[in-house]
């Protein structure tokens, strides 16, 4: 097997992460000097839309082209800011990258905010992580000092600032206009699209989101080149991700992996394989609002394909195995939704509020015929008629739990 | 632009709205949420297709070789899932309702023909231990708020379509709690505090924020032989009326249909108008003073009070009209009629919800349009048949144009006609801000300052029945 290539997780357990010297002595802020040096923004631009780097926070959308579109805007005032507002249930990559490597977090940021033209950067975080709040608040101390912030970003004509924003941990608040809305302070609600945030977003200022896992990919991406990231990973989707397995396997955690590996090559070999005595049922791809992969679906690519079947999302890979109750499982995806819910549009309010209803009468085997037809209507609506996308990840795994183990489920009613 | 609409080629602007170009041409598209100038989109009940997808017409705008269809399966479908939605907590309370027979969620139900609820269980399938569950969680996310005199709030009834949110000119209400807990109200759901304009009742589609009254005391009163009811009309809901009361189409008629429900005397409100013009114009001509502000909009001055308490001393020191009269009446044209004042009871019937928070001492009672169609139908009237009739002629006004103080504007052009003096209006909240704005700047210097809060003066007034 050949070696994997790490670009996110290289210094991690390598490097003291709250001492930028060793981040520094370990290559780091190298892709900042050569572009204050050798590179302008539209070159350092070409690169990232060479490189085919895609949003990792679950949509895949190419980040050479949010960038370009914010950059070719004619504003004074731009924003960027860093989603770091991870609260899909069993993700967690962006949390360790704060944790094992702020430094190269924030030397992405640096390099995104100067492409696209934005004299303030914020980094949207979560406000459970406090510790990693506190890490990144001494991390951003640090590069100030080392003049990578400022008015004079290495004494050019650059400046930026960053500022650390926690949010209070809303789900709702990873939607970016939801964020833009709360780092407002207004109540964190997704906004119409159009006009979409890379044309009026931030205090009606274009603004760039991106998620921490994909700015972390450029100082790479900088420093050795766009053709050279383009090579990693497969044809459709280019570079690594950091996938996060949890549930009934040997090793879980988070591992970088090539895109493009096969989701029963990450079980096997990086994974360890399923747990001893036990027996694989399906795989939820992508946390609570993934879709579920089955047996047949083992040889399916993880990667970032507008046409797949099975998204990647978040890259959360939850394994399942024959013992878990699906009821339970139910519960849990209703009672997140339930409560995440912004409550600003009628389908998602009212549809998640019953479904979590009907899920908990599926458990007590109380489920009536209305019931059953009830539940077909609120996926239906949630997905099709929702303001925003969280509706329809709401009904993703519900839907193909009830399509896929109609037995199971109905197994205790009457 | 040209767009497809139901298989017809339509124009439309650049930058119009779906829902605009449809009502122009008179496809009707249901809707909740909306408000005449945010579009939230966020009843979903508007939606339309457009080439096979749902879209929300209120929000989206048009674009070249659009293909809309307004009426189809997939859309009645989408329409009747989130109305039932929006229904599954909320059936089964119409009865007591303040707004029965009077509701858009009602109306809505009716015509995309719901019949059924689907997504609550029936009684006689709900195990005990979920009918408690239910019960509780019903109860425990509602929020009562009945600490004033004007408006009464509950969120039993209420359907987040966020209208008053959108409507409130003092920016009252918001979302609370998220998710199925979410409810409509107040910072912290302290008791509401505001100026009392009344928009957020006027635009509210059910009954979660309605008239704060007492109408069983007011329909005893009406039906005491031995007290005298006198009603004073505004002019401001002679038009208005037929929105409430399609069957009202004349002021004749409206007199006629009062008389019915039991008042012995109808009088025009005009007169007492006419009475605050004149008390008006002399403190004026009386006072050394600049930058008088006129004082008949009670909800500009609850507004002073609350926000610029520092022009409190610039508001001139005259009741309102509807006092003025029912002084007057209880007063001369007691002694005049020899009637005992303690056996009359003056009632306005008015398109300000904001005149029921003063504190009068001969005005009885204030309702709005929209109670006044609430007694009617709790009388049983027959409308048909009500005869026609006409304001008592006791209390004619001399000067016609007195009911001009209705919309904004009209007050200080007749008194600054009269005594020549210059006079600045404002319209609507955000008017009155900046002309105070410049006032505390001394960027003014006029002699009457007349501000409504109602944008359009009190035709527009949150007493008012809602236009459909």
């Amino acid at each position: 097997m050949k070696k994997e290539i790490k670009i996110i997780t290289k210094n991690w357990g390598q490097i003291n992460p709250l001492n930028i010297d060793e981040y520094i002595s370990a290559g780091g802020y190298q892709a900042l000097f050569k572009f204050i040096k050798e590179m302008n923004p539209e070159t350092a631009l070409e690169e990232i839309k060479i490189s085919g780097l895609c949003g990792r926070g679950g949509a895949g959308f190419p980040t050479g082209m949010k960038l370009e579109s914010v950059q070719k805007e004619k504003s004074a005032e731009k924003y960027f800011i860093c989603n770091l507002d991870e609260s899909e249930p069993g993700t967690y990559k962006d949390r360790a990258i704060a944790d094992n490597d702020p430094h190269m977090l924030l030397e992405g940021v640096i390099l995104a905010s100067l492409i696209v033209g934005a004299k303030k950067a914020f980094i949207y975080i979560n406000g459970n992580y406090r510790k990693q709040i506190e890490i990144l608040e001494r991390a951003v101390g640090q590069a100030r000092k080392k003049v990578f912030i400022g008015s004079e970003i290495l004494h050019s004509k650059y400046a930026l600032d960053i500022e650390i924003f926690a949010g209070a941990g809303a789900y709702i608040c990873g939607e970016e206009t939801a964020l833009i809305n709360s780092i407002e302070g207004k109540r964190g609600e997704p906004r119409t699209r159009p006009p979409f945030p890379t044309q009026c977003g931030l205090f009606g200022q274009p603004t760039a989101v991106n998620n921490a896992e994909t700015i972390s990919n450029i100082p790479w991406i900088i420093a050795q080149g766009g053709a050279a990231y383009a090579k990693i990973g497969s044809k459709k989707s280019t570079g690594t991700k950091l996938f996060i397995v949890n549930g009934a396997v040997k090793n879980t955690g988070i591992v970088e992996l090539s895109l493009g590996i096969k989701l029963k090559d990450l079980i096997e070999k990086h994974a360890g394989g399923i747990q001893k005595g036990k027996e694989f049922w399906f795989a939820q791809i992508g946390g609570s609002s993934g879709r579920l992969a089955l047996k047949k679906d083992l040889d399916m690519k993880l990667e970032y394909d507008r046409e797949a079947q099975i998204p990647l999302g978040s890259g959360a890979i939850l394994m399942v195995d024959k013992t878990a109750d699906i009821h339970e499982l139910l519960l849990s995806w209703t009672s997140f939704f339930r409560r995440e819910s912004c409550g600003k549009c009628v389908p998602c309010r009212e549809g998640t509020f019953r479904l979590w209803e009907i899920a908990k009468r599926l458990q007590d085997g109380e489920v009536s015929e209305r019931d059953v037809a009830a539940i077909q209507d609120i996926l239906w609506t949630l997905n099709n008629t929702t303001f925003c996308p969280l509706g329809k990840f709401a009904a993703t795994a519900f839907g193909d739990a009830i399509v896929n183990f109609k037995t199971e489920i109905y197994r205790l009613s009457r | 632009m040209k767009i497809k609409i139901n298989n017809k080629n339509y124009k439309a602007e650049e930058g119009e709205l779906i829902y605009d170009v449809c009502k122009r041409n008179k496809i009707k598209i249901p809707t909740l949420c909306s408000t005449p100038k945010i579009h939230e989109g966020l009843c979903r009940i508007c939606v339309v297709e457009n080439g096979g997808r749902l879209i929300t017409s209120c929000n989206t705008k048009v674009s070249e070789g659009m293909e809309i269809m307004t009426e189809s399966e997939k859309i009645s479908k989408a329409r009747r899932i989130n109305l039932e939605l929006l229904w599954a907590d909320h059936a089964g309370k119409c009865v007591t309702c303040k707004k029965n027979r009077r509701c858009e969620l009602q109306n809505l139900a009716e015509d995309q023909k719901i019949e059924n609820f689907h997504f609550i269980p029936r009684k006689e399938e709900m195990t005990g231990k979920e009918e408690l569950d239910l019960l509780k969680d019903n109860r425990s996310r509602v929020v009562v708020d009945e600490g004033n005199l004007a408006i009464s709030r509950t969120t039993e009834l209420c359907v987040e379509c966020r209208r008053c949110i959108n409507t409130c000119p003092t920016k009252e209400f918001g979302f609370n709690n998220r998710a199925g807990d979410v409810v409509v109200g107040t910072p912290y759901e302290k008791p509401l505090d505001c100026i009392f304009c009344g928009q957020c009742v006027k635009n509210c589609p059910t009954g979660a924020i309605t008239d704060q009254n007492n109408l069983s005391k007011i329909i005893g009163q009406l039906d005491d032989l031995k007290k005298m009811a006198v009603a004073l009309v505004d002019p401001a809901i002679l038009e208005t009326i037929i929105f409430e009361q399609p069957e009202i189409d004349s002021k004749e008629k409206l007199i006629g249909v009062l008389e019915a429900i039991g008042f012995e005397k109808v009088f025009d409100l005009e007169f007492g108008m006419e009475l605050a013009l004149q008390k008006m114009t002399e403190q004026i001509k009386n006072s050394g003073k600049n930058n008088l502000m006129l004082s008949h909009c009670p909800s500009f001055n609850l507004f002073i009070e609350k926000y610029y308490p520092q022009f409190k001393s610039n508001i001139l020191d005259v009741d309102n009209p509807d006092e003025l009269l029912a002084e007057f009446i209880k007063n001369q044209y007691a002694s005049e009629q020899k009637i005992n004042p303690a056996d009359i009871v003056v009632i306005s019937v008015s398109s300000c919800i904001a005149k029921k928070i003063n504190k009068s001492q001969n005005l009885d009672y204030v309702i709005t349009v929209r109670e006044l169609g609430r007694i009617i139908w709790q009388k049983n009237i027959n409308l048909k048949k009500s005869k026609n009739s006409d304001f008592g002629k006791e209390l004619a006004v001399k000067d016609e144009k007195a009911k001009n103080i209705t919309r904004t504007g009209g007050a200080a052009e007749i008194i600054a006609k009269k005594i020549r003096a210059k006079y600045i209006v404002a319209d609507g909240v955000s008017q009155i801000k900046k002309v105070l704005g410049d006032l505390s700047k001394n960027r003014i210097e006029t002699k009457i300052i007349e501000c409504m809060i109602c944008p359009g003066g009190c035709v527009k007034g949150g007493g008012q029945a809602r236009k459909l």
